[in-house]
């Protein structure tokens, strides 16, 4: 084993990589556990919020002067187009209430199967 | 002396082969995963109901729905042919049905925990007793999935599902100590998360499984490098580690009562799990049911799933623990000798 990790250069990285995946992953989620890493990584996750925030609307603001729809009047959109999709399937709902489907889309396939316990010759 | 000769040629063929074969990894596009035929039968938000395409001319009598987990693609039971669970179930002449989620769009941030549960899963189940005729429907949930599988069993123990299985199912979110201490009350504004961003965004969540294992990516990508020289090694890395990057945002509301019902309350573990005002009653539960969890889950670990199975009302109740971890008890060479048998095995007979 060990001539053949000495042929191989990946032969030597394999152990050390596999202890120092061991060493990190054990001390990593201890520290990462502790309060002041749960309070750092919520910092950082709210100094993003705000960056985005803030950068949606001086983005808005942009595109309001430049007459262009913004991100929340494309979401206000999407919203509606939502509602139209649902009151399709409402309608595809109550159509299908009044006439069901006369052919289906594939041949129904028998619901019979039987588990190998309970088939014939067992 | 012998030993080294021997392993001489072995080892410069795998080097070569490693140099090689990485030119061509680095050349070759990523495999086409969730190929197998199916028809989209329901889309609603983000949850969009597959129903497979069957293999085999009889199928059981009562159709299975797969309930993915909320922040992963379903392809991870479909990856590719001879790693698929949904082509195992296919074969072994079950009626396939899978509620897949996409990406929410930002109107989809007011999807709640009972828009989930259910609109989501409850419309799945009614759409599966459309189209197949069939009032009793088996329910099989993976992580979230299994939450959200179990919390609508919870509140329609009356109606059914006539078999409820799931994988790797988290209920006493205390025990997550790590997802614990990342979403202190004292650090961890959910509201004001929700509030501005709308959504829990992928990034975020990706970081947070990352954090998990330190180490994991890293060692993950040397495994690579070490095994460029391995084809069926590199299929499989490149499969896992696409499904496993391709991770989603989850819509907003159903992320802030995910955190404060489940993560904070512990509200299902404690029995005070409501869902649109109504209890969510796991003793109530009679179906048969399966709960199989992982040995080296490091995402959901045995003291967060193991108390499910006392929680359920059911007589006929099972929790097996295989080898393997959250995602190799589920895809890939582990699941196919372990998980999906026992599976078949539980579901076959309940299935007539």
């Amino acid at each position: 084993m060990s001539d053949n990790n000495n042929l191989d250069p990946f032969g030597l990285a394999r152990g050390w990589m596999s202890q120092w995946e061991k060493l990190v992953n054990q001390h990593g989620t201890e520290l990462l556990a502790k309060p002041e890493a749960a309070q750092a990584m919520q910092a950082m996750t709210g100094a993003a919020m705000q960056m985005q925030a803030a950068s949606q609307e001086a983005s808005a603001k942009l595109l309001a002067a430049a007459n262009l729809p913004s991100r929340a009047d494309f979401e206000a959109l999407g919203a509606r187009l939502g509602a139209i999709e649902a009151s399709l399937s409402r309608i595809e709902q109550s159509l299908r209430a009044v006439a069901p489907e006369v052919t289906p889309p594939r041949p129904p396939v028998a619901r019979t199967r039987k588990p190998p316990s309970q088939s014939p010759g067992n | 002396m012998a030993t080294a000769a021997g392993a001489a040629p072995s080892a410069v063929e795998r080097a070569i082969q490693r140099n090689l074969k990485g030119l061509g990894y680095l050349g070759s596009s990523a495999p086409v995963l969730g190929a197998s035929p199916k028809d989209v039968v329901l889309s609603r938000g983000p949850l969009r109901l597959y129903h497979y395409h069957p293999l085999t001319d009889e199928v059981y009598r009562v159709p299975v729905l797969l309930v993915m987990a909320t922040t992963n693609r379903g392809y991870i039971f479909d990856m590719v042919p001879g790693q698929s669970l949904v082509e195992f179930l296919l074969l072994r002449g079950y009626d396939v049905f899978m509620a897949d989620w996409e990406a929410p769009r930002p109107e989809d941030r007011a999807w709640g925990m009972k828009d989930y549960v259910e609109d989501f899963v409850g419309g799945s189940i009614a759409e599966v007793q459309r189209l197949t005729g069939e009032t009793d429907v088996s329910l099989v949930g993976y992580c979230m999935g299994g939450v959200l599988s179990v919390l609508w069993a919870g509140l329609n123990h009356a109606a059914g599902p006539k078999n409820l299985a799931v994988f790797t199912t988290p209920v006493d979110f205390h025990q997550m100590t790590l997802f614990q201490a990342w979403s202190d009350k004292r650090y961890f504004d959910v509201d004001r998360l929700v509030d501005t961003v709308g959504m829990a965004p992928a990034e975020m969540l990706l970081t947070a499984f990352d954090m998990l294992r330190p180490a994991g990516r890293i060692a993950a990508n040397f495994a690579l490098l070490d095994n460029l020289w391995n084809d069926e090694f590199v299929k499989g890395h490149r499969m896992f580690d696409r499904w496993s990057n391709d991770m989603l945002p989850l819509a907003g509301e159903y992320f802030r009562e995910t955190t404060k019902q489940l993560v904070w309350d512990n509200a299902l573990m404690e029995g005070t799990m409501k869902v649109g005002g109504r209890p969510v009653e796991l003793g109530k539960i009679s179906a048969p049911f399966l709960h199989v969890t992982a040995e080296h889950d490091h995402i959901v670990t045995t003291g967060a799933s193991a108390p499910l199975l006392g929680l359920i009302g059911s007589e006929d109740k099972e929790q097996v623990v295989l080898k393997g971890g959250h995602v190799s008890l589920i895809a890939g060479p582990n699941a196919v000798k372990r998980m999906w048998p026992k599976l078949d095995a539980w579901l076959a007979e309940k299935s007539v």
